[in-house]
């Protein structure tokens, strides 16, 4: 009698061992999961009044309450509202989701936000994402992202990018610095890093802080202030060595250099000017660093000069004029050319990945064909660009 | 934009109705009284006369009487809690009013106010029709029949801030009411009940695009059981109201009230479907002395408000105060404390009055899950505001009324799981104390 209670117990237990994983899938996933590559399945449950309301003012950032389902897993009472500059749309809008503004500490796969990222202005659907790929795979810290079907109340949206989003989060996993410093900076017109004076609130006009949102301006701008000071400062023997104390001069060089490479057309050395990035500064810290931000206009065209509006910002201008920092560009550049291969496989790959669900998706902004041009487009932007790239980088260190 | 232009048709035919009436009133006591004066009689007593009598006043024989109303009234305010505008540390005219009021035919009386120093502009318009037994007829813009402190007229307030339950009261809109006492000679039961436009403007959030009740039903019945009897008890009151309305989906346009009428919570949560108030309410005022008291409760459903558009549990919020106060010159209460026996500089001081508040509101629903702040919360954060309110009033003339107010607030969300958005409160608990000094002038 006690052997077949043992049997009927051990048993029991092991049912247990094999049911409780598949029962509980919130304790198998994490954000690793939400962001690897795979084509995810995003459910969102929203009143059918505030979806209309979404739509018709999609110009304002209310935000609206909803529920959110991954995998079977249903976080509620979540915040949800319209997104985006130029992106803006009611058809397929782009959404901010905010994990903590209605339910204070509360956080989804360890996130406190997140972007859905509606792939507006982007015929491939891929460049946003294979350039955040590559700007991690260079070293460069940058938002993860994955693509997902997303559904609002059962009716299908269309394909989004899962974007995470530069918060406190996103300063832990990248740099390891929760405490830290993050502005997101927001275009109101050209800026090339010029001195913008004395007044804080030139600066907080560019620069809208992601993090220590309460804290004081002087707190938060003074040292942006005398970043972009010093950037501007007269030329003297000290005058790098002050920029570098407020900035990762070599960081930065690296990120213009992806950019350069990805042919980004609305980035640092945009053809609008400074745009599509955040600033970091870490706790305890003046150094800043650069964060990439909205790739959808990488790819521009495989021939555009490294140098392209270099000399446009003063930033750039005057650190290329550093023979040791000029050298460090071109080799990041030629890191860059290094991954052609590596650059055609991944756009190969997330075409394949989301070809149904963008075939599917009747609220994108460009019909199917474009689709399948612009990513041939972008597979012959990867096997032309390197060679061009490693071209222009022989002939500048000739000019040298 | 003013009450009236903003008001629907429905309203702007009452107060037309409410305007026309006391003319037809008056006309028809005319064709039916006083057979026997003659013409030239009649005519000798209605000339016309104006007269002081505590204020201006036009007659026209015992036709037509017109008193003329003012009142401006004055308010430093010092808050000490940093979240209340920081720029009401200073004088603020509160009050600047001016209107008539008066009777007609014998039959009728009606009141005409406006408010120089409001948004809402025009106060009280409207005439009331007085010339059946047991039963008058109200139309126009007035206040709707419920809570005892919302319906005190402003003059005549023990503190300098009506209660946090005045605030969950309806206020005016343009309306339709019946009135009256009823039960034996001594009319022991008052009875108000009518029909409104809206479900008052107390809820109204200025220039915010809030829903409001639509068509209101109210009613109020009060018991005087002893009104006829000399005994100490002659005055005591009790009584129970009732509101109810049908509020179109949106925003909920109720707020919390806290010292100094700034309100500590603006819930943005989803509503529809009817909202009913329900008031409990007491008075006994014993010769120098008063105590009142009243609950009032405001239910409003969130008929298929959830993010699956099902219905969520609805949205309450109570409130409470009992009151007492102390003429301490001897006047008897109910005669009215701003009219001293002894005037200032006529043989006395004037009148002093001592008076303490202890009063409450909360919001709540009765979901099950965890409390959020978000507008479509199954379960919300359940804040509250307690307050306590000390408060002498001198009236040195019956025309002038000094009042002084020290409030100590105390805001808390019972759950303690988060504290409430915006600026006003900084954790889950926050005391702060306000002083308020009133000066008012009335004619």
């Amino acid at each position: 009698m006690s052997r077949m209670r043992l049997v009927a117990f051990t048993l029991l237990v092991m049912s247990w061992a094999v049911l409780l994983p598949a029962a509980s899938p919130a304790h198998a996933q994490t954000a690793d999961d939400l962001f690897a590559p795979s084509l995810h399945d995003l459910q969102v449950f929203m009143n059918t009044r505030d979806v209309q309301q979404l739509r018709d003012t999609y110009q304002e950032n209310t935000y609206y309450q909803a529920d959110l389902e991954w995998r079977g897993m249903r976080v509620r009472s979540v915040a949800i509202r319209s997104r985006g500059f130029g992106s803006r749309n009611p058809v397929k809008p782009g959404f901010g989701i905010d994990f903590d503004r209605f339910a204070a500490g509360q956080r989804f796969l360890g996130l406190q936000s997140l972007v859905l990222d509606n792939l507006w202005q982007d015929g491939s659907l891929v460049r946003e994402s294979v350039t955040m790929a590559l700007f991690e795979r260079l070293g460069q810290p940058a938002p993860r992202e994955a693509f997902t079907r997303l559904f609002i109340n059962g009716e299908y949206q269309g394909i989004y990018s899962l974007v995470e989003a530069v918060d406190p989060v996103f300063l832990s996993r990248a740099f390891g610095d929760p405490g830290g410093y993050a502005f997101e900076y927001h275009w109101l017109n050209e800026f090339h890093a010029e001195y913008l004076g004395r007044s804080l609130g030139r600066y907080k006009e560019l620069f809208e802080p992601a993090s220590h949102e309460s804290d004081s301006d002087t707190t938060l701008y003074l040292p942006l202030h005398d970043l972009f000071r010093e950037i501007n400062a007269a030329s003297s023997s000290t005058w790098r060595e002050s920029v570098e104390r407020l900035l990762d001069v070599r960081g930065f060089l690296t990120h213009v250099a992806i950019e350069a490479f990805v042919s980004e057309n609305d980035g640092i050395l945009g053809n609008w000017a400074m745009n599509n990035f955040y600033l970091y500064r870490p706790s305890g810290s003046t150094q800043h660093r650069f964060i990439p931000w909205d790739r959808d206009n990488a790819f521009l065209a495989a021939n555009t000069s490294i140098l392209l509006r270099a000399g446009d910002n003063i930033l750039m201008r005057r650190l290329l004029e550093h023979p040791d920092l000029r050298e460090f560009y071109l080799q990041a550049l030629e890191r860059c050319a290094r991954e052609g291969g590596w650059l055609e496989q991944a756009i190969v790959t997330r075409a394949n990945l989301i070809r149904a669900a963008a075939y599917a998706d009747d609220r994108k902004s460009f019909p199917n064909d474009r689709f399948e041009a612009d990513v041939a487009f972008l597979i012959q932007f990867a096997r032309s660009r390197p060679g061009f790239v490693a071209a222009e980088v022989a002939r500048l260190r000739g000019e040298l | 934009m003013s009450v009236l232009t903003s008001c629907s048709f429905k309203g702007q035919l009452l107060i037309v109705l409410a305007i026309l009436l006391p003319a037809s009133s008056s006309f028809a006591q005319d064709s039916g009284s006083a057979p026997a004066e003659t013409p030239a009689a009649k005519a000798a007593e209605r000339d016309w006369d104006f007269r002081w009598d505590n204020r201006p006043s036009l007659r026209y024989g015992d036709l037509l009487r017109i008193d003329v109303r003012a009142r401006l009234v004055t308010d430093m305010r010092r808050p000490d809690a940093a979240f209340i505008d920081n720029d009401t540390s200073r004088f603020d005219i509160a009050r600047r009013r001016i209107g008539v009021e008066g009777e007609v035919g014998g039959v009728a009386d009606f009141q005409i106010e406006r408010d120089f120093a409001d948004r809402r502009r025009w106060r009280d318009v409207y005439v009331n029709y007085r010339g059946l037994d047991r039963i008058e007829f109200q139309a126009g813009q007035f206040k709707l029949p419920f809570g005892l402190d919302e319906n005190t007229s402003s003059t005549n307030l023990d503190f300098v801030y009506r209660s946090r339950a005045a605030r969950l009261s309806p206020g005016r809109d343009p309306g339709l009411m019946a009135h009256g006492r009823v039960g034996g000679g001594a009319g022991i039961v008052r009875y108000e009940a009518g029909g409104f436009t809206q479900d008052g403007d107390n809820g109204r959030a200025g220039d915010l695009p809030r829903p409001s009740g639509g068509w209101t039903t109210a009613g109020r019945l009060l018991v005087q059981p002893l009104r006829s009897s000399t005994s100490v008890f002659e005055d005591f009151q009790a009584g129970v109201a009732y509101t109810s309305s049908d509020v179109q989906s949106g925003i909920a346009d109720l707020r919390g009230p806290s010292a100094l009428r700034d309100p500590f919570y603006r819930p943005e949560f989803a509503v529809q479907g009817m909202r009913r108030r329900v008031g409990l309410e007491m008075r006994w005022r014993p010769g120098p002395f008063s105590v009142q008291s009243e609950l009032v409760r405001m239910a409003s459903e969130r008929l298929g408000q959830s993010v699956e558009d099902l219905d969520l549990p609805s949205l309450t919020a109570s409130a409470w105060y009992v009151h007492g106060t102390w003429v301490v010159t001897g006047e008897k209460k109910t005669a009215g404390a701003d009219e001293p026996k002894r005037p200032l500089f006529d043989g006395g001081f004037g009148s002093l009055e001592f008076a303490a508040r202890v009063e409450g509101v909360r919001f709540s629903s009765a979901g099950g899950g965890p409390p959020t702040t978000g507008p479509r919360a199954e379960t919300i954060l359940p804040p509250r505001d307690r307050a306590i309110t000390f408060g002498v009033n001198w009236s040195p003339n019956r025309w002038i009324r000094v009042q002084g107010n020290l409030i100590r607030d105390t805001i808390s969300i019972p759950t303690g799981e988060a504290p409430l958005s915006g600026p006003l409160v900084d954790g889950p608990s926050s005391s702060f104390w306000s002083r308020v000094v009133r000066f008012r002038f009335a004619l």
